[in-house]
């Protein structure tokens, strides 16, 4: 049965290459935007390089502070010594990492001046992150203790550094901000889109300019609690939170008083979501209007230009659909015969589509556009683009499936 | 067989009625082969879809092989087509995109069948009505009068009892036409019941009876 | 004519829904287009109000350091000046042209109060960047000792708060009805966040040595200035200051970050908005390919009864633009309350133009698409369409 509807949508397709490429081309390039889309967003919310544990980490990005009216708020990344006691402590975590957030910073060689970004962290996150060593090591403990002025570069840093960068540079000197620190390791950068991890130099937080010292809860850290299995997030989560409430409420934060106090502990998607959310309405309504206008526009507009051709092809193929009614089809049957044609075409689009996303995607990731761009069609991407084109499929089939298998067969035989 | 009693049919439009047929009454015995004539516009093709579950009348019952159908839903009556009749269209009906053996098992797809099955009863019928050298063209590929013996042979690849044809042989010359009835008449003579529409005296003088229609009546 | 056109389209109304409905969708998405493109063009045609070329922004951190924040400062400022690749220098806010900073404040003028952006810049600033005074003078810091405090405001600024009367010298309230300023001088335009940047209302209040978390140097350096230079400079100030961050920006990198800002999300828009275009235009081709192809019939009695060549291709494009004018009018419902409504403080211009825009593009697209198979149509030979039907 199967194949006889193939074979027919096969034939329906070759009888009409005009019409077939106007289908197809709509239907493929449909599913190339909604399949960058989701790689796109797989990169950003997936588990990648080099936080490729994400499915068991807890982002704590900001501590929230408001009047007990919450009239005025207040929104911060947290001092080192906030997180210390609160986070560090944290007993059901596998580890936890404190780590500032990237700040632009400048180096200079001989002419050239290079922008570069610098984070200071402690040794943990080196342990919570999956970061891949080129050369040398990660800073311990022992070097944060030391206060040594140590980095970790990364390999793009290196190239832009060093003159000759085919040597190895562990023990080497990098100036930053007329400061001379050796660097002790080298890594595979990781892109600016996974924002807690991304850097181009890395110091151990004890290193000068850190402002680990300063004394309030407010500052410029923040932190990543791994928990040692999923399943475990919810517990390490509600410990976290045990330890906020401990704070003492009403209190004052440089003049400020707050009567509520709120330090989120989300995982990435979360946390993800919970920054465009609570970027005020503007953001918010915006977020939306985006999920509207792809899905209506990206899918509905393709789907009723799909519609209206295939409805408006129907009487060219009246006579077959009263021949199979006569013959004792029931609508029920042909409903699905029409479907499962448009499916079938949807995924002959489905798969062009797939290899004009490859294509964009290597581009992409060669282009440099996002340094260390790792755009990919994983298992998820695929899934989730074989099941966009089952909805795009059913959506632009089912109106011209009701309308061809609701023709009355004399009218149908006539024409 | 075929039981109409008292079938009335109305084509209503919001401003005119039209009496398309007007209290018929025919029976049909097992084995007959009846042709059913009249002027242009007489309501033949309307008694024909009546009789072949395609349209519904108006009033009055009609009665297949004992089976009152006149409270079936979609799916009861295309069952019912299925099983018990094979249609035959004047301008053949077959399908362009499919090879002529897959345009004969098409009855067959609408019942528990397997390919391979289809395949052999799709041939057999074939056999029948002398197209076996033909099985892989397509109907482009074919004169009419081989488009309606493959047409034949689609109606006849189900088993059905009864075979319905609607003008058989208007789009085709007489020799053609003759060797149609022909084979109408060989399928009627091993036990098919056959109820034809046609405008052709000399068909018709070819069949057992003759039903007479004009303007919806029946005159003979 | 027109009227048998509509009857014709009217009758088929339920087979013309789905038409109608994709050509109100792709109005729809063209007027957001429009509305978007035309917005950030007419900010770009008005002026930006400064220079920026051979421009750097000093961004100075003291960190841990908090003795005699102040004096380091000045300390530095003095040590800058004394470069002679540096021509002319200025100490001010965050806000820096082209910067991710923004402040704002309510000033109030008797009845009006107007939310205006502000800048901190000492006396300099006019001077480093160029920015032409219409009417005044730029405050002096020798003018801190008065009783309000100078300020310099735009010509937005002035429109708003006095009615285009003459600012200077006025003395303006700040949101507690206190008086707190003086305008000193009104400039013209003032876009520091970029070209693509609406004009608003702005106001530079004059920076006091002691307001040490206003620690941004801006420099105009020598045309040719290279990060040699620029090392030096770095390598001076933590010399003066050490434990300090010190951050170079060049205004026109900045200048450039804020058009990517801008110009990414339209890019990626209009990306979006192509492809869905090119979509739908070959859908309506294909859908007037086929339903002439279904009416062959009706052209050859056309044909035979009188209509020339030229007539049935009209009568088929007159029955697109029909077509597209019933949807036009369903999407014109929609996107006239964006002006009516305010929607995003938009000024109504710019809602308006792209209508235009999106009606003329709209009639562009299925004229185009209707043309091919117009003429086509029009080639049927009365005999043969007769004779097939």
């Amino acid at each position: 049965m199967l194949a006889n509807y193939i074979k027919i949508a096969w034939k329906v397709l070759l009888r009409h290459p005009f019409y077939t490429f106007i289908t197809l081309f709509g239907i493929s390039l449909t599913l190339t935007v909604l399949m960058l889309i989701t790689s796109f967003l797989d990169h950003l919310i997936g588990a990648h390089y080099p936080e490729t544990k994400r499915d068991r980490t807890l982002y704590i990005e900001r501590i929230v502070m408001q009047d007990s009216s919450r009239q005025s708020m207040m929104s911060n990344s947290m001092s080192f010594k906030f997180l210390t006691d609160y986070a560090k402590t944290v007993k059901s975590a596998e580890r936890v990492t404190i780590f500032s957030f990237f700040n632009g910073s400048n180096a200079y060689v001989g002419s050239q001046k290079i922008k570069l970004n610098i984070t200071f962290s402690d040794a943990d996150f080196w342990r919570v992150s999956d970061f891949e060593f080129i050369e040398g090591k990660p800073y311990n403990e022992q070097n944060i203790a030391n206060s040594d002025y140590v980095a970790v570069i990364t390999d793009d840093f290196k190239k832009h550094y060093f003159s000759n960068s085919d040597e190895p540079v562990v023990g080497k000197n990098v100036e930053i901000e007329s400061i001379n620190y050796k660097v002790i390791g080298v890594v595979k950068g990781s892109p600016i889109t996974r924002p807690y991890t991304h850097a181009d130099v890395y110091f151990p937080y004890t290193a000068p300019k850190s402002n680990y010292q300063n004394s309030g809860m407010v500052g410029n850290f923040i932190a990543m609690i791994l928990a040692k299995d999923p399943s475990d997030l919810k517990a390490v989560r509600s410990e976290f939170q045990s330890n906020i409430r401990k704070i003492p409420l009403p209190g004052n934060q440089d003049g400020f008083k707050y009567g509520v106090l709120e330090v989120r502990s989300d995982p990435y998607l979360e946390n993800f979501v919970t920054t465009i959310m609570n970027g005020g309405p503007g953001l918010k309504n915006i977020f939306y209007g985006v999920i509207v206008f792809i899905v209506l526009m990206l899918m509905g507009l393709p789907a009723i230009n799909l519609v209206n051709l295939n409805v408006g092809r129907i009487l060219e193929r009246a006579s077959e659909i009263g021949v199979r009614k006569a013959f004792g089809a029931p609508v029920k049957t042909l409903m699905w015969q029409f479907i499962v044609e448009n499916i079938f075409i949807t995924f002959i689009g489905g798969i062009i589509a797939l290899i004009l996303t490859f294509t964009i995607i290597q581009i992409i990731n060669a282009s440099g556009w996002i340094a260390y761009a790792d755009l990919t069609i994983n298992l998820t991407v695929f899934l989730i683009s074989v099941f966009v084109c089952l909805i795009f499929g059913l959506l632009s089939g089912v109106l011209p499936a009701l309308r061809m298998s609701k023709l009355s067969i004399i009218e149908a035989l006539k024409a | 067989m075929i039981k109409l009693q008292n079938v009335e049919k109305v084509y209503r439009t919001s401003s005119i009625e039209t009496l398309a047929l007007n209290n018929i009454n025919i029976d049909v015995k097992k084995g007959e082969f009846v042709s059913i004539m009249g002027p242009s516009g007489c309501g033949k093709s309307t008694l024909l879809n009546i009789i072949g579950l395609l349209d519904a009348p108006s009033k009055g019952t009609i009665e297949i092989d004992g089976l009152k159908v006149e409270k079936y839903h979609d799916k009861e009556l295309a069952h019912l087509r299925n099983q018990k009749l094979g249609f035959i269209f004047q301008s053949f009906h077959l399908i362009n995109d499919l090879s002529v053996v897959d345009n004969v098992e098409i009855p067959l797809l609408y019942r528990e069948s397997n390919a391979k099955q289809r395949r052999e009863l799709a041939e057999e019928a074939l056999v029948k009505v002398g197209l076996s050298n033909r099985m892989k063209h397509f109907p482009k590929q074919l004169s009419g009068g081989q488009k309606q013996r493959v047409a034949i042979a689609r109606a006849i690849v189900g088993k059905p009892e009864i075979i319905l044809a609607d003008e058989p042989t208007g789009n085709l010359d007489s020799a053609m036409g003759n060797e149609i009835i022909s084979i109408l008449q060989n399928l009627n003579e091993n036990g098919a019941t056959i109820v034809m529409v046609t405008h052709d005296d000399a068909m018709a003088k070819r069949t057992h009876r003759l039903i007479r229609l004009f303007d919806g009546t029946q005159v003979l | 004519m027109i009227r048998h056109l509509f009857k014709l389209i009217w009758n088929k109304k339920k087979t013309h829904s789905l038409l109608i409905i994709e050509i109100w969708a792709s109005f729809l998405v063209l007027f957001g287009l429009a509305t978007l493109i035309t917005f950030n063009v007419k900010n770009y045609l008005e002026p930006l109000g400064f220079a920026y070329e051979n421009v750097w922004a000093i961004n100075l951190s003291n960190n841990q350091d908090t003795l005699a924040v102040a004096e380091k400062v000045q300390t530095i400022f003095q040590s800058v000046k004394g470069f002679p690749e540096v021509e002319s220098l200025s100490r001010m806010s965050d806000a820096y042209p082209f910067s991710q900073s923004n402040n704002s404040r309510t000033v109030k003028y008797k009845n009006s109060d107007v939310q205006m952006g502000v800048v901190f810049a000492d006396e300099n600033l006019s001077k480093t960047i160029n920015i032409p005074l219409i009417a005044g003078k730029w405050y002096r810091n020798k003018d801190s000792v008065g009783k309000y405090i100078p300020v310099v405001i735009n010509k937005m600024a002035e429109g708003a708060l006095f009615d285009n009367q003459p600012a200077v010298g006025k003395v303006l309230k700040d949101y507690d009805g206190k008086a707190v300023w003086v305008v000193a001088g009104v400039v013209d335009y003032y876009k520091d966040k970029g070209e693509f940047m609406l004009n608003k209302p702005m106001m530079f209040e004059l920076l006091k040595a002691d307001q040490i978390y206003n620690k941004t140097l801006v420099i105009r350096v020598k045309p040719g200035t290279d990060a040699v230079f620029e090392a030096k400079l770095v390598k001076a100030i933590t010399g003066i200051a050490k434990g300090w961050s010190t951050e170079i920006v060049y205004l026109t990198d900045a200048r450039q970050k804020q058009h990517n800002i801008t110009l990414i999300p339209v890019i990626i828009f209009l990306i979006i908005c192509s492809f869905l275009l090119i979509n739908v235009a070959l859908g309506l081709f294909g859908i007037l390919n086929l339903s002439i192809a279904r009416r062959r019939g009706e052209i050859g009695l056309r044909r035979a009864m009188g209509a020339t060549e030229g007539s049935v291709t009209a009568q088929f494009l007159g029955e697109i633009w029909v077509l597209a004018t019933f949807s036009l009018i369903l999407g014109l419902l929609f996107a006239v309350q964006f002006p009516l409504m305010n929607v995003f403080d938009i000024a109504g211009g710019v809602y308006i133009t792209a209508i235009l825009i999106a009606i003329v593009i709209i009639f562009l697209i299925v004229t185009l698409c209707a043309w091919y198979p117009s003429r086509q149509a029009s080639r049927i030979h009365p005999a043969i369409a007769l004779h097939e039907d």
